[in-house]
């Protein structure tokens, strides 16, 4: 990415945080549970996102080395996440102004940056398996907040939290599909392998030349 | 015609050790889970006493091993037959070993040490109201053994796929939904073991995530149970989950039918547009099938009855028809010279054609609010599991270890296993018609003769399979043995 693009990508990411952090916005997407929950902390995570393709180019080769097939980055990702998917989170964020900044710091900086940075190091099957992880988790915390007997957020009606709950599990839904054509539609590419793209295949997949690739 | 491509990943792991461990554990698990049936019917026989409470404990073990050993199974045939065409990865197959033993044993502790008998279908909210009979941690046992298997499925399917994707672009150039829809021409197409790994890959995916959320939010119930969910909906995603997992061993088990036919009838197995079609079909109609197995549920709205009983009808047709007719085609007046591995695939495919005519039976409504809750069922489901999919896997298992076993063992296997089978599914489905019920643990006298012959059948299935297994563990020994023909 050139540098005048990295710098546009920075200053969007830097005016969307505002934005999301003042009232009128801020107000309105906490104001609901649906929103708060599949609106707002989706976009703080991907503010972060945007700042590892700012910062990618800068990253330090020991950082790179360290995050070794991208697990302890998306490992915190994941921990951040989780964190602010409990109730008691999203209840002290919106009871505590300073719980509700820190949550505007974690998710883009301890979620969005390290998921970022870390992704494009990760293998395929790493992210595949993230991905049905995800897709999976989504569902299931859509079912509990279906499931719960009670409130479990003090500043949202039992109303809300079941809304929550159905678009979690719409959005895993939509998700899985959405992965699915993808993946079904694939690259517009080659049919076969040919004997050069088998040797290419064994180079990518790190076999050896011990390897004999299979003979269709 | 293909060759062998055993070779070393680059974690170091011998992938023809790594197929074997496959099959030694399939071997030891499978007879022991036989043992547990046969047991079952000697209660029901009465020809010997046990408790009612650990006879439904060893129908949850039966039920569960068998549905987990056959899915291993099913993956070693296609993992070992797809490789030849896509890259994959021998840690993640042995991973998925691993992942597999870990998980049974959680299975097996929760039900021997445990006391677990809620059925392998462990509908909500039966786990957490055991009467006393198991605890919440027994219970949990038995969940968490089935996410740690399914974990280990997972990734498998998720690196076939992978391996798939990076050889044939996506995964519908992988199934040859081109060619099914006529877009390209057929010999463009994939071979018949990527698109049934396609197919297969995709729909267990699918089951196993949705399996993943029903576990864990019965997981939360039995802890909490102030948290309830819908009886019928978990129910529905249990089904899923269940259902395409059972059927997809068939879909991998098949492979071996496409890769060891033609060696033996010196023919290449022919892929066409009827072919590719059925796989497409198939995958679509696997996955939205499982309805049919709630038809009773007089709550589930109507449109998914009708379509579960239409879709019941025709869903495992396709691959069927065109495996079956290959099958015949391939063998006929080609001079084939038989093994045992040969003959038990193509047992495979006569036990798998003829289990599906009383199962289609059994998924019509109306025959089903009378059969669902007889002997009929577990008759038709055996029929196209043991005659069908355990019968080509034990075909692969001959293959794998055709090597130097000793001669006689394999014939003998062979035909005590098959008459055995024939004596005992006709049992299970003779006492159906005779409206002999399911998972009784104490049956009526009228209807001990049924499971008297049952017995008798079952013993035979025991011996015989005891041979084949004796004899791919005497081929142990051995080198691996290339094509494996005998």
């Amino acid at each position: 990415m050139r540098r005048i693009a990295r710098y546009k990508l920075l200053l969007a990411a830097c005016v969307a945080w505002a934005c999301l952090w003042l009232p009128p916005l801020r107000s309105m997407l906490e104001s609901d549970m649906t929103l708060h929950m599949t609106v707002q902390l989706p976009l703080l995570t991907a503010i972060g996102v945007m700042l590892a393709m700012v910062l990618r180019p800068h990253e330090p080769c020991w950082f790179a080395d360290a995050d070794w097939l991208g697990i302890p980055g998306v490992l915190l990702a994941i921990f951040t996440t989780s964190l602010w998917m409990l109730p008691r989170m999203l209840d002290l964020a919106l009871g505590n102004v300073s719980i509700d900044l820190l949550k505007f710091a974690s998710l883009p900086l301890l979620a969005g940056l390290p998921l970022g940075l870390s992704w494009p190091r990760v293998p395929a099957l790493g992210r595949a398996f993230l991905w049905a992880n995800l897709i999976s988790m989504l569902a299931t915390m859509g079912g509990l907040y279906l499931g719960a007997p009670q409130r479990l957020c003090a500043y949202y009606r039992l109303d809300q939290q079941s809304a929550a709950g159905t678009a979690l599990v719409a959005i895993a839904i939509v998700l899985g599909l959405a992965w699915f054509i993808v993946l079904f539609i694939g690259a517009p590419s080659p049919a076969k392998p040919r004997s050069a793209d088998k040797s290419r295949i064994n180079e990518r997949f790190g076999w050896g030349a011990s390897h004999t690739f299979p003979r269709s | 015609m293909t060759t062998q491509a055993i070779g070393t990943s680059r974690g170091g792991i011998d992938a023809g050790i790594a197929v074997r461990a496959y099959l030694a554990v399939t071997g030891i698990v499978l007879l022991l889970m036989m043992l547990f049936g046969f047991t079952m019917r000697l209660a029901q026989a009465q020809w010997i006493n046990i408790e009612p409470n650990t006879f439904y404990m060893i129908l949850t073990m039966h039920g569960s091993g068998m549905v987990g050993i056959t899915g291993l199974s099913g993956a070693a045939v296609m993992w070992y037959f797809v490789r030849r065409h896509v890259p994959v990865s021998t840690g993640v197959f042995v991973a998925n070993l691993v992942f597999f033993l870990v998980g049974a044993l959680l299975i097996l502790g929760s039900g021997f040490i445990g006391g677990f008998a809620g059925a392998w279908t462990f509908l909500y909210p039966l786990p957490e109201h055991s009467g006393g009979l198991w605890s919440a941690n027994a219970a949990a046992f038995y969940m968490l053994g089935l996410l740690v298997i399914g974990v280990g499925f997972l990734l498998l399917h998720l690196d076939v796929l992978r391996g798939i994707i990076s050889v044939y672009g996506g995964l519908g150039a992988g199934l040859g939904a081109k060619q099914a829809f006529g877009l390209a021409p057929e010999k463009d197409g994939p071979p018949p073991a990527v698109a049934a790994a396609t197919m297969a890959s995709i729909s267990n995916i699918v089951g196993i995530v949705i399996g993943a959320v029903v576990l864990v939010l019965m997981l939360v119930t039995l802890y909490v149970p102030s948290f309830t969910f819908n009886t019928l909906l978990a129910k529905n995603l249990i089904y899923y989950f269940g259902h395409t997992f059972i059927n997809v061993t068939i879909y991998m088990a098949v492979i071996a039918v496409y890769e060891i036919l033609p060696m033996h009838t010196h023919r290449a197995w022919k892929t066409n547009r009827a072919f590719y079609l059925a796989w497409v079909l198939s995958t679509l109609m696997v996955l939205t099938v499982y309805p049919h197995h709630l038809l009773m549920d007089f709550a589930m709205p109507t449109w998914m009855l009708i379509a579960g009983q239409i879709i019941s009808w025709v869903s495992g047709l396709p691959v069927l028809l065109v495996t079956a007719f290959g099958a015949l085609t391939n063998v006929y007046r080609s001079g084939i010279k038989w093994s045992v591995a040969a003959g038990l695939v193509f047992i495979g495919v006569a036990g798998w054609a003829i289990g599906v005519i009383p199962a289609i039976a059994d998924g019509t409504v109306i025959v089903n609010s009378v059969m669902h809750n007889t002997q009929w069922v577990p008759g038709h489901f055996h029929t196209y599991l043991l005659l069908g999919m355990v019968a080509m896997m034990l075909g692969f298992m001959a293959y794998i270890g055709g090597g130097r076993a000793p001669s006689r063992l394999g014939p003998a296997g062979l035909w005590t296993f098959l008459i055995g089978g024939a004596i005992f599914v006709l049992a299970f489905l003779a006492g159906g018609a005779a409206s002999v019920p399911r998972r009784y643990a104490v049956h009526l006298p009228g209807w001990l003769p049924y499971d008297r012959v049952g017995v008798i059948g079952a013993g035979l299935v025991v011996i015989g399979t005891s041979l084949l297994v004796t004899r791919f563990f005497l081929a142990l020994r051995s080198p691996m043995s290339g094509d494996g023909i005998r």
